[in-house]
């Protein structure tokens, strides 16, 4: 019990927070590895040397469609550059989730929490609405928060640059 | 008690996506008398379990959502009756809190019984006026205690309701 208590207040200590200084994905603390819609374990970590847009999102929200829209057109033009996308989505319903990224043509990987707003990783993440996306360097530093349209695309295109 | 509220369904509205956001969770969890929040997805509406036999604070509710930057789209509460004679614009004491029942034929309630709150800032702006509309009574404009409410003090707070 003591252990577990210890262990929700460092979560609680070390959860990203808007005014502290964002982590680096290395951080043990802000780890994530969850399963693909195949069912195998992704982890954020093992894209480290890439140019990662890390995007919290669900099938039922709203302003997420017009978010992955504009995700889909930057991944085409920048993967073969070095760009990948991890989607961690918070659906508590797998199988919408399944067929929200079928019909929505979202290639890059797509990972499932299926917590709700009460879902680790987000908690973890310091995810307050939806979509919420990190920038993420090829040293595995997030750079960015909620960077969209061309202001996400310039900040890509740089960080593939370095 | 004559009657408890035990659960409540609330549906947001507001500019943005109200799903989407966990700041209308977080407010009402914050409230002393909310066991849970859920959000239902299918419906678009969260569905809050109240504490057992707490005092339900309805205008907090609406305050929490408001805080979060939301405005409620309909709040629907639900609870134990027991033997309440109600009537249309007949009013009722429920714990402390006044409730004057619209548009309802006689009836006496028992059992899991379901309400809807109608008082402006319950519904969205359209609906409150078509309900305003239909009504004479003063005090569902003011959501405060007139001269239709008889024997609840003046000024007090009265919630509108139907069922």
């Amino acid at each position: 019990m003591k252990l577990r208590t210890l262990t929700v207040i460092l979560l609680v200590a070390f959860t990203v927070t808007a005014n502290a200084q964002l982590p680096n994905i290395t951080d043990s603390r802000v780890q994530i590895n969850l399963p693909n819609v195949k069912g195998d374990s992704v982890s954020l970590l093992s894209l480290k040397g890439k140019v990662v847009i890390l995007d919290f999102w669900a099938s039922w929200c709203g302003p997420c469609v017009y978010a992955n829209r504009d995700l889909v057109k930057l991944y085409k033009e920048y993967k073969s550059k070095g760009l990948e996308i991890y989607s961690v989505s918070i659906d508590e319903n797998k199988k919408a989730w399944q067929k929200a990224v079928t019909r929505q043509r979202l290639t890059w990987i797509q990972v499932n929490d299926p917590g709700g707003w009460d879902a680790q990783t987000g908690a973890r993440w310091n995810v307050q609405a939806l979509p919420t996306t990190y920038l993420i360097n090829k040293n595995g530093d997030v750079v960015g928060v909620d960077m969209e349209g061309k202001e996400l695309e310039q900040n890509v295109k740089k960080l593939l640059e370095e | 008690m004559n009657a408890q509220f035990t659960k409540a369904t609330l549906q947001a509205t507001g500019l943005t996506c109200a799903m989407c956001s966990n700041a209308i969770n977080k407010a009402l969890q914050a409230r002393p008398f909310i066991q849970s929040v859920k959000a239902d997805i299918k419906n678009s509406s969260f569905s809050i379990v109240f504490k057992e036999n707490a005092d339900v604070d309805i205008d907090e509710i609406r305050k929490a959502v408001e805080d979060a930057g939301f405005a409620i789209g309909s709040l629907k509460l639900t609870g134990s009756f027991n033997e309440i004679k109600i009537g249309n614009d007949s009013h009722v004491q429920i714990g402390d809190r006044h409730f004057h029942f619209l548009n309802a034929s006689n009836w006496v309630l028992n059992g899991e019984q379901t309400i809807t709150i109608v008082d402006k800032d319950y519904l969205t702006a359209k609906q409150f006026k078509k309900i305003s509309e239909s009504s004479k009574t003063k005090c569902l404009v003011s959501g405060k205690s007139a001269s239709c409410c008889p024997g609840v003090a003046a000024g007090t707070r009265v919630y509108h309701v139907t069922i």
